[in-house]
């Protein structure tokens, strides 16, 4: 961690979008020592927490760590301090989508597909272990009702809307 | 009983074998399903991205629902519950939030309505219809399965916001199962998670989450796993082989939804239960069941 | 036309900060019967005090008015202030500017001063119209009621005694000695328990001041300070006190097997008992609940060995009736139920243990004779971690830290590497090491020099693995590390909540609970000692956390409060209480249901050879709530010092601008 600068009016941003009381926490490790992303891409819940709470949000925002979190919500249900890691580490998430930088593609794809039909996902051929192929009209299952009307005008709208 | 429903996005474009199962069962224990007249995305992606426009899309499947005339709304995908769950609970708090989206539907002509009550299958089976009437609808009792199951996260955590079951001791689709005259085994780091939310920026890394938990569970003398959640589904089921070679493991666990295993205990054809679409080697533990 | 004295206190910068004093004395000057009004930087200071005496001898004061903090802070040093200057004490009015004005509106300081000035100007208005008042002495009685046996009810009873009080110690259980009692030993000193507590049990039941009521509860209290009726429950143990030689015979011939509260279901007790070796008094207590003659009408094999044919199955539960003057409770704490927090697996293995069962391993009249063995299979643990925190400093549970919990695993901690041996591998979790008492941080540097690993961290989660091992991640912040943790044995080291019986005697006594759900105290910081009820006050764990010294100090300060109330023999009454004016009052009887300390009776009078129904209200036990004047529908109460005139007047001037 470099020495940077705390960004005193960002910080007040977050804090207020949090909600969840960020400086209640009192670094007692249950989030971290609970972590389901700490083995594999060692996030810190922990030290997320104490860099918000501190400002030190430019380097966190730009990073790759704020989308290491599984969203399990243990540090949620357990923080004794009831304080959130998850809740702080979606807000940064929103912050660095608003600062526009570099956000895993995955999810930006997933947003535009949403604009297109409607959902996350498209649709998917199964290959079942028998080698037969299946997708919904084979399965006779009924067509996928994708949104008419205003829908792609009104959420282009509130994604934009700051 | 009529309930509405929906299915998210996995459901409809993968996880079909949770679709059908569950198309096919609940008819037969009364319950008739009403689909939306429009589906759209819960909003868990943009949750990410921002936490407005997915609260906006949860918001929009509560207007839908509203629209069909019922009051209770049956969602099998444990994050478009947490998704919806939280959008109601940022409603009640937060004003400027309320207004923007609630205008926002307005111009499609849709209106939010806050005593619609959000059902997952775990608990619309257990609570809702009652286990009790799971139990007497059961015609082929599924004796001699040992089966583990696996609840997910966001069912039931946070337990502030309200969620289906006990967050560090759930039963439910324990009992649910037993129902059905399978024996449950337990088994330490239940509540791990299947990694599912890591397969957008980091696929290794929920791989191996969901092959470490897969060889707990084989080590266990289990037939089974038992899941109700198309996002674990589709880690544990459908990316079993990956996982396998992710975790460097030799993996063979039968797994299956909670509804297609109601299914058979319903004596439903296992077509119809989509058990054909399974990945993961179901045929094993359709030989464990006795006859 | 009255003289009327206005005093507005700076309060140093508490009140001046806000309110521009200098005006608000001005204002005070221009009102109606004010012979003179002054602002000052500290009135309740000497200084500050006598000027107010002086103005009242040399401006010739009929009333005072002293605008400062609440009344509840100082309306008792002003009062005295006025007395001694030759004014009745009654005839003081005070008016908040702290609490009511400077404290809660410090952002509108103009806005605020508006408000002073209206606060004074209708306590001006009152001042004018109170009466002078005396008070009266009445005779209290000089015995003491003291709830609960266990150190701090022991300490305090031996103070009450010695100074010549008469002292009736009630217990709930079958013996005294409280929590103390299953402690193996103590911090900081590794001192034994039992070697320290039983001399002053036995000095407790010897002592013939000090009337012992154990496996007795106290069922109500009615009265008020220095008189106070209270009938205690003493419940039948089934065995005569005055017979009982303690032999045990009885108890070895019994065939009921059943788990021993005394030793947290480590062990196993039979249906006649004593808790422990030491018991005090030395009688055996039959438990009706698993004694077979009880359930099923048949055995009483202790009836037959007993040489002092002490067992009585005919025994009845006694209500004894006894008044005392003062009560002290000491009813102490009880440790969290960790099975309010499931992931930490309490209840899913035996080998995870709370810290008081761990005292009862380690305490060699404990269940395993001192030695530290896993309660699953009995084999001595090879490793040992303990969990600090559990239930305190949580959101969840309890916000507030359990003050001993550091400090009491510091010491099992190095009892359980003497009892080990240095290969057994010891950990202590923490979220902070708190070891702020005397020898205390010299506890914590032996700790460390004996090997035991403190982790930097609490774990999320305990997993039971299926041989039986306890194993957790938890993650360091000192070296910034995952530690993967397995052991035989796990101590959760549960914070401290008020005892069980805590509702009840608070709703018998009246005395109220804080928001942490202890016992309330007057004030915080200058009154620990009292209840908010006058003559009730509070010895130990019942007031919140504390070591034993802290215990036994607070104990013997509360025994001080009491003798400092009964000594004389007699104390005065406030004279703030309503009264029935006898010529108006219709004996009605709507105020007697009214009074929340049935202070009023309806009293039958011959008055011309008819009965008259006539309400009288008990001075003593009256606390001038109001409640009665208000019911009144004739009108026929006055509540002195609060008269309606008085209040009207106050209203009356808040309503002119």
């Amino acid at each position: 961690m470099s020495m940077s600068k705390p960004d005193l009016i960002l910080r007040e941003k977050v804090l207020a979008k949090t909600g969840r009381g960020v400086a209640d926490c009192f670094q007692c490790m249950k989030c971290t020592s609970g972590c389901t992303a700490l083995k594999l891409l060692e996030l810190k819940p922990h030290e997320i927490m104490r860099l918000v709470e501190w400002g030190f949000l430019d380097e966190l925002v730009t990073s790759d760590i704020i989308w290491t979190c599984a969203t399990c919500l243990k540090c949620t249900e357990r923080c004794p301090q009831k304080a959130s890691p998850y809740h702080a580490i979606m807000t940064l998430r929103n912050v660095a989508v608003e600062k526009e930088v570099k956000v895993p593609e995955a999810y930006l794809k997933a947003v535009s597909q949403i604009l297109e039909s409607g959902l996350a996902e498209t649709i998917q051929k199964i290959v079942t272990r028998d080698a037969e192929t299946f997708d919904r009209k084979s399965l006779k299952l009924p067509k996928i009702a994708n949104p008419k009307g205003g829908f792609q005008v009104a959420f282009m709208k509130i994604l934009e809307e700051r | 009983m009529k309930v509405a429903v929906f299915w998210g996005c996995r459901i409809l474009t993968s996880q079909y074998a949770y679709e059908m199962s569950i198309r096919e069962t609940f008819p037969r224990l009364n319950v008739e399903l009403v689909d939306l007249p429009e589906t759209n995305c819960c909003g868990d992606p943009v949750k990410s991205i921002r936490e407005l426009a997915a609260d906006y899309l949860a918001t929009r499947i509560l207007a839908l629902t509203d629209t069909t005339g019922l009051s209770d709304l049956l969602v099998p995908c444990n994050r478009c519950h947490f998704a919806l769950s939280e959008a109601m609970e940022n409603l009640r708090k937060d004003d400027k939030t309320s207004k923007k989206i609630i205008n926002t539907l307005k111009e499609e002509g849709l209106s939010y309505n806050p005593k619609i009550k959000i059902w997952h299958t775990i608990d619309f089976l257990h609570d809702f219809l009652g286990i009790e009437n799971v139990k007497k609808a059961v015609q082929k009792p599924l004796k001699g399965l040992k089966l583990a199951t696996h609840v997910g996260c966001q069912i039931i955590r946070y337990s502030d916001l309200g969620r289906i079951d006990d967050s560090e001791n759930p039963q439910k689709l324990n009992n649910l199962v037993n129902a059905l005259g399978a024996e449950v085994v337990d088994y330490p780091k239940k509540l791990d998670c299947c990694g599912g939310a890591l397969m957008r920026s980091h696929p290794d890394a929920a791989l191996s989450l969901a092959g470490t938990k897969l060889t707990l569970l084989q080590s266990l003398s289990v037939n089974g796993l038992v899941v109700s959640c198309p996002e674990c589904g589709l880690m544990f089921d459908s990316k079993q082989k990956e996982a396998a070679t992710i975790a460097g493991a030799k993996l063979n666990l039968p797994v299956l939804y909670y509804t297609q295993l109601l299914g058979l205990a319903l004596n439903i054809e296992q077509e119809k239960l989509g058990l054909q679409l399974n990945q993961s080697p179901v045929n094993q533990l359709l030989l464990n069941i006795e006859r | 036309m009255a003289r009327i004295g206005v005093y507005i206190c700076h309060c140093g910068l508490n009140i001046a900060g806000v309110i521009d004093v200098e005006e608000v004395a001005e204002y005070a000057k221009s009102l109606p019967d004010v012979a003179i009004a002054r602002h000052y930087a500290y009135t309740c200071s000497e200084p500050g005090q006598r000027i107010i005496q002086e103005d009242i001898k040399t401006e010739n004061l009929d009333r005072v008015v002293v605008a400062a903090c609440s009344p509840l802070m100082h309306e008792e040093t002003f009062r005295k202030t006025v007395a001694e200057a030759g004014l009745n004490p009654y005839l003081l009015e005070m008016v908040n500017l702290r609490e009511h004005v400077s404290w809660v509106h410090f952002e509108k300081p103009e806005e605020a001063t508006e408000k002073a000035k209206d606060l004074i100007r209708m306590g001006v208005a009152r001042a004018k119209l109170l009466e002078p008042l005396q008070r009266k002495k009445v005779s209290v009685e000089k015995s003491v009621l003291v709830v609960g046996g266990g150190i701090a009810g022991i300490q305090a009873s031996l103070d009450l005694a010695n100074a010549g009080l008469d002292v009736i110690l009630v217990e709930k259980s079958p013996s005294i000695g409280g929590k103390m009692a299953m402690l193996d030993k103590t911090f900081p000193t590794l001192d034994c328990s039992a070697c320290i507590l039983t001399p002053k049990m036995t000095e407790a039941a010897r002592h013939p001041k000090i009337k012992l009521l154990t496996y007795a509860e106290v069922e109500s209290v009615s009265g008020y300070m220095g008189d106070y009726e209270v009938t205690i429950l003493k419940k039948a143990r089934y065995v005569d006190e005055d017979k009982c030689r303690g032999c045990g015979v009885c108890a070895a011939k019994c065939p009921v097997k059943v788990p021993d509260e005394f030793n947290l279901g480590l062990g196993k007790r039979k249906a006649i008992y004593i808790q422990f070796p030491q018991a005090v008094p030395l009688v055996y207590t039959i438990d009706e609940e698993n004694c077979l003659y009880f359930s099923k009408a048949v055995c009483r094999i202790c009836e037959k060995v007993c040489e002092a044919k002490a067992i009585n199955f005919e025994q009845k539960p006694q209500r004894i009736k006894v008044k005392v003057g003062g009560i002290v409770i000491a009813i102490g704490a009880e440790i969290f139920d960790a099975s309010k927090i499931p992931e930490f697996a309490f209840g899913k293995s035996k080998n995870i243990i709370t810290n008081l069962q761990f005292e009862r391993l380690t305490s060699a009249s404990g269940p395993t004779g001192g030695e530290i063995v896993c309660p699953q299979n009995n084999k001595r643990a090879r490793s040992i971690v303990f969990i600090q925190c559990v239930g305190s400093r949580d959101k969840r549970f309890n916000e507030y830290c359990c003050r001993i919990g550091c400090t009491n695993t510091l010491k099992q901690a190095i009892l359980a590497r003497e009892k080990l041996g240095k290969d057994a591998d010891i950990y202590v979790c923490y979220i902070d090491i708190r070891a702020f008492g005397r020898g205390y941080e010299e506890l914590y540097r032996r700790a460390r020099s004996m090997n035991i690993n403190f982790v930097a961290g609490i774990p999320s989660e305990i997993y039971v693995e299926p041989d039986g091992t306890l194993s957790f991640n938890v993650f360091d912040k000192n070296i910034d590390k995952l530690l993967e943790i397995r052991s035989d044995l796990v101590v959760l080291v549960n914070g401290l909540t008020l005892s069980y019986d805590a509702e009840k005697v608070s709703a018998v006594f009246h005395v109220p609970k804080g928001l942490d759900g202890f016992l309330l105290e007057a004030h915080p910081k200058l009154r620990p000692l009292e209840s908010v009820v006058p003559g009730i006050f509070l010895a130990g764990m019942c007031q919140g956390p504390k070591d034993i010294p802290e215990t036994v100090s607070h104990a013997s300060g509360a025994a001080a409060k009491v003798i400092d109330l009964l000594s004389k023999g007699e104390i005065e009454l406030e004279p703030l209480k309503a009264v029935v004016h006898r010529e108006f009052c219709s004996g009605c009887g709507l105020c007697e249901p009214v009074c929340p300390y049935t202070a009023i009776e309806m009293k039958i009078e011959k008055i011309d050879g008819s009965e008259r129904h006539r309400a009288e209200i008990i001075e003593e036990m009256c606390q001038c709530c109001g409640a009665c004047a208000i019911a009144c529908p004739s009108g026929a109460i006055k509540v002195h010092h609060y008269t309606n005139e008085q209040i009207l007047a106050q209203v009356h001037a808040a309503c002119l601008k």
